[in-house]
């Protein structure tokens, strides 16, 4: 070093004179080598410091606590006296965790510190907290802020608003400086609620408002939703309260019921009751009362209710019914009930309360619907019927319809009967067998197997009377033929009393009305019938006697009268006889045939409607004959055709015998006096007839009954034969009369029209003369 | 690019301002004040920072300089002689720092023993005329060189302890 500083004397010394700077070099070169020889400065690197310590801490020559990036060292105290300014920092709390972080420590080392500053009782470790009391103080005074502002203030709430436990904040902040920091209340029952004594008078004052106003019943969630309040709070206050009303419980779905509304509820229902005499239980629901009739009775007691499904009514509605049902029954007409029911009254009430009140008087009414109609009104009615029902029930005998129906049944019972009577017989051999197996069992007899064949005559039985009961309720005309004859139809009585019923405006109930009336009716009908039927059949029978007596007479008449006029027609020419038998057996016996048909036909019960019979008419009848009658009677027809006079009195005299008749013997004197009165007539009629070809035939039968002392049965064509034969008898003018006479009327018959009137004049002065000479003859005799 | 601590280092080596060469006689003279300035500067911040790591002295003209550097490795002390010229064209050109010691030793050296700056000394340089200064120049270039070359160069065998230094010391 000393060399050193020996040439840089020795440099400046040389170059001095050139210029000063070159001194000011060396200089610094001089600096230069200083700089660069002055001791270096013995710094000990970061890394040796850190080995260095960790070294001491190791052997236990140190106590320190590193920080978590190793750059620093701290002792316990002054770690402890950090976290200290920290928590103080922070207000007063702070979490271990961000104590760490900010102190740049290992947490184990700040919860070994922590432990020991919460041993002072100045903190506390909530949940990772460092708490110090005076935190505690600075919430209580912030909560009691917020409890003055809100007046109302729960545990809970400032659980979340402090994220404290809220055993804390309950005990060692809300509890503690209740009444020192906090100015409040706790709630008795709800320890984590505290309220100001004001709020709980703003809140009482709430309620009573609501409450008051309120006129129906509210559920307390609607209130206390209204009122902002907890429910529990409005249930405590409510009983500090004289509310104007009731609640119906103390659960969450209580309701609160106004007493002005309950006050108008029972006014309602009085005054409707008071007004009407009846209460609907709809209504009464409607207005929120659950049980209608427990309500009723509860609210109108002391008055003499009926209950009924859908509602209750007064006595003064009955009464009024029942004065009603007086009077209907004493002026013998009907009443409507409805029209003095509620209409709110349901057809089973109706019912009902008609059930009850026509208890005492069943029998002096019938109930058609809701409609009570007196019997006499009902008998009225059915007076007006009977004229129809007697119309009806002649003409169902006369019809032969109700006969034939009996007779129907008798069939069809007598099948039955012969159906059954095997069964029945072998049914009660067995049970005779089986009661004297059972003796002493008595009634015992539906029991054991034997019952099955039993049980068919049973079923039988109530089969019939199913069916009746059917025909009874329903109006099933075939059903009903089967029991009985619907003589009157439902139809019919209905059409009778629709006018009646239309006029007093019940055309509803035509239908029942007949229905029910229809019953009696057929009944009566049906006796009616049963009657005229009866009646009929005496008549018959009564009228068969005399048939028989008058047939006889009249056959024995007609007969007699063949044998007279047989008699006069044998005086004639035998050439001629046999067209007056052909006449005489063509009229007379066709007559004769008809008496015999018309009693036949009496006796088989077919109906005659004429008196007179056709020939067609006489062929059906013997058609339809039975066969004993059919077989003379055919006879009697046959020989009818043929001129045999003899076989005709054969076959007469075999129709009398089938018949029970007999001729009678002929008296000699009744003839005469048959064929005087024959004469007689004859000439009664010539006088009083007017027509030529008439009284020519009148007056030619009159003048040979007379010549003659016989009786002649002609037809007009036979006129001229007879004419013939009387030419020997009469004289020779009077003859040459009767011939004019004859020959005009024959040219009138075949003249025509224009020549009749003249013909006619001609024959009419003829009649005198017929007349003249008819009588003249007859005084000759 | 420098790493994070070359850079700090350089930046708290002054700056110079002259621009000039051995051939300007006055403004050399400035300038060779403000190389010695920088150097004084230089080797107070690294013996503040406990890093020294060289000694150096010149002729008295300024234009040779000679000394030594030194690069501890594995708690031993390696030490090189370090000399070089200022060029004619300096401060343009940049000096051409030699460790006579190392020459054949390694590929990174030219003849001589003159080092192979990095591929980016040359363009800074070139960028920072007249700013720069020897000083510069070996926190820049034999500092960094010496941080790759020795430790490699140890390994290999190439150099080997010696206790002679350490009594040099």
């Amino acid at each position: 070093m000393k060399v050193i500083t020996d040439t840089i004397l020795k440099v400046r010394r040389s170059i001095m004179a050139p210029s000063t700077d070159w001194d000011e070099i060396k200089r610094l070169a001089a600096d230069f080598q200083k700089a660069q020889l002055s001791s270096t400065s013995q710094r000990l690197s970061e890394r040796n410091c850190i080995e260095i310590v960790t070294k001491l801490i190791e052997l236990k020559l140190l106590d320190v606590i590193f920080t978590t990036d190793g750059k620093e060292y701290l002792t316990s105290q002054q770690l402890v006296k950090e976290i200290r300014d920290e928590l103080y920092v922070h207000g007063g709390r702070i979490n271990t965790v961000d104590l760490a972080k900010e102190l740049n420590v290992d947490l184990n080392q700040i919860n070994t510190s922590v432990s020991e500053i919460i041993k002072g009782k100045e903190v506390q470790l909530v949940s990772g907290y460092l708490i110090a009391s005076y935190y505690l103080e600075k919430i209580a005074r912030e909560i009691n802020e917020k409890l003055q502002l809100q007046g109302q203030i729960t545990v809970g709430e400032l659980t979340l608003q402090y994220d404290l436990p809220a055993d804390l904040l309950q005990h060692s902040v809300l509890e503690k400086y209740l009444g020192k920091i906090i100015i409040g209340k706790q709630d008795a029952s709800e320890p984590r609620t505290f309220y100001t004594e004001e709020y709980i008078t703003r809140t009482k004052a709430k309620i009573k408002g609501a409450l008051t106003g309120l006129l129906k019943p509210t559920p307390v969630t609607v209130i206390v939703n209204h009122c902002n309040m907890a429910e529990r709070l409005f249930m405590m206050l409510f009983d500090q309260l004289c509310a104007p009303g009731v609640l119906t419980g103390r659960q969450a779905g209580a309701l609160y019921v106004p007493s002005c509304y309950t006050k108008s509820q029972n006014d309602w229902v009085v005054n409707f009751f008071k007004q009407n005499n009846y209460l609907e239980y709809d209504a009464i629901s409607r207005l929120g009362i659950s049980d209608p009739k427990g309500y009723v009775k509860r609210t109108l007691t002391n008055k003499d209710l009926t209950f009924l499904s859908t509602c209750v009514i007064g006595s003064q509605i009955k009464q009024h019914l029942e004065t009603a049902l007086e009077e209907c029954i004493s002026s013998k007409s009907y009443l409507d009930v409805v029209s003095l029911l509620p209409s709110v009254l349901s057809s089973t009430d109706i019912e009902n309360i008609l059930e009850s009140l026509l208890k005492n008087n069943t029998k002096s009414t019938i109930l058609f619907d809701n409609t009570v109609f007196s019997n006499n009104y009902i008998e009225q009615l059915k007076q007006n019927c009977l004229p129809m029902v007697q119309k009806k029930a002649e003409n169902i005998v006369k019809s032969g319809q109700y006969q034939q129906f009996h007779l129907e049944r008798q069939i069809s019972r007598s099948a039955e009967m012969t159906q059954h009577s095997h069964v029945d017989h072998k049914a009660e051999r067995r049970e005779e067998r089986r009661r004297k197996a059972a003796s002493g069992k008595g009634g015992g007899g539906t029991q054991g197997r034997e019952t099955k064949t039993k049980a068919v005559k049973k079923h039988q039985r109530s089969k019939q009377i199913a069916n009746d009961s059917d025909s009874d309720e329903s109006s099933n005309v075939i059903k009903k033929t089967q029991a009985e004859l619907e003589i009157v139809s439902v139809d019919d009585v209905e059409n009778k009393i629709r006018v009646t019923l239309e006029n007093e405006g019940l055309d509803d109930l035509v239908t029942q009305v007949a229905e029910f009336l229809q019953k009696s009716l057929n009944q009566t009908a049906l006796e009616i019938a049963k009657v005229t039927a009866e009646k009929l059949l005496q008549d018959a029978s009564q009228n068969r006697k005399q048939t028989h007596t008058t047939a006889q007479d009249k056959i024995n008449i007609l007969v007699n009268d063949i044998k007279l006029f047989e008699k006069g027609l044998k005086l004639l020419p035998p050439d001629q006889q046999s067209n007056f038998i052909k006449y005489l057996l063509k009229s007379l016996g066709g007559d004769v045939l008809a008496e015999f048909c018309k009693y036949a036909a009496n006796q088989c019960n077919l109906s005659l409607q004429v008196d007179t019979l056709t020939v067609e008419q006489r062929n059906k009848i013997i058609h339809d004959l039975s066969d004993e009658y059919k077989k003379p009677l055919s006879a009697l027809n046959a020989v009818l055709s043929e001129q045999n006079i003899e076989s005709f009195y054969v076959a007469v005299d075999a129709s009398l015998a089938v018949c029970g008749m007999i001729l009678k013997k002929v008296d000699k004197k009744k003839d005469k006096l048959l064929i005087q009165n024959h004469r007689e007539k004859l000439i009664s009629e010539l006088e009083n007839c007017d027509d030529p070809a008439l009284s020519l035939h009148i007056a030619v039968l009159a003048i040979f009954t007379i010549v003659t002392q016989n009786m002649l049965h002609a037809s007009g064509r036979l006129v001229p034969a007879i004419t013939l034969y009387l030419k020997s008898h009469v004289k020779e003018e009077q003859f040459q009369q009767l011939q004019t006479c004859q020959e005009l009327v024959t040219k009138y018959l075949t003249a025509a029209d224009e020549q009749k009137t003249e013909l006619e004049e001609k024959l009419r002065n003829t009649l005198p003369i017929l007349k003249e000479m008819v009588q003249e003859i007859k005084k000759q005799k | 690019m420098v790493d994070e601590s070359t850079r700090k280092t350089l930046s708290s080596i002054p700056l110079l301002q002259t621009k000039a060469g051995p051939r300007d006689k006055e403004l050399w003279v400035n300038r060779l004040k403000e190389e010695y300035q920088a150097l004084i500067k230089y080797v107070q911040n690294n013996k503040a920072a406990d890093n020294d790591w060289f000694r150096l002295e010149s002729d008295k003209t300024g234009t040779k300089w000679f000394g030594k550097c030194w690069y501890v490795h594995n708690l031993l002390k390696y030490e090189f002689d370090l000399e070089f010229d200022i060029p004619i064209t300096y401060p343009t050109t940049a000096p051409e720092l030699a460790l006579p010691g190392l020459d054949g030793k390694t590929a990174k050296m030219y003849r001589g023993g003159k080092i192979c700056l990095t591929d980016h000394f040359k363009p800074l340089w070139a960028r920072n005329v007249p700013k720069f200064g020897i000083a510069h120049a070996m926190a820049l270039g034999l500092g960094p060189w010496l941080a790759v070359e020795i430790p490699d160069l140890i390994e290999k065998g190439a150099i080997t302890y010696q206790e002679k230094t350490e009594e040099a010391k």
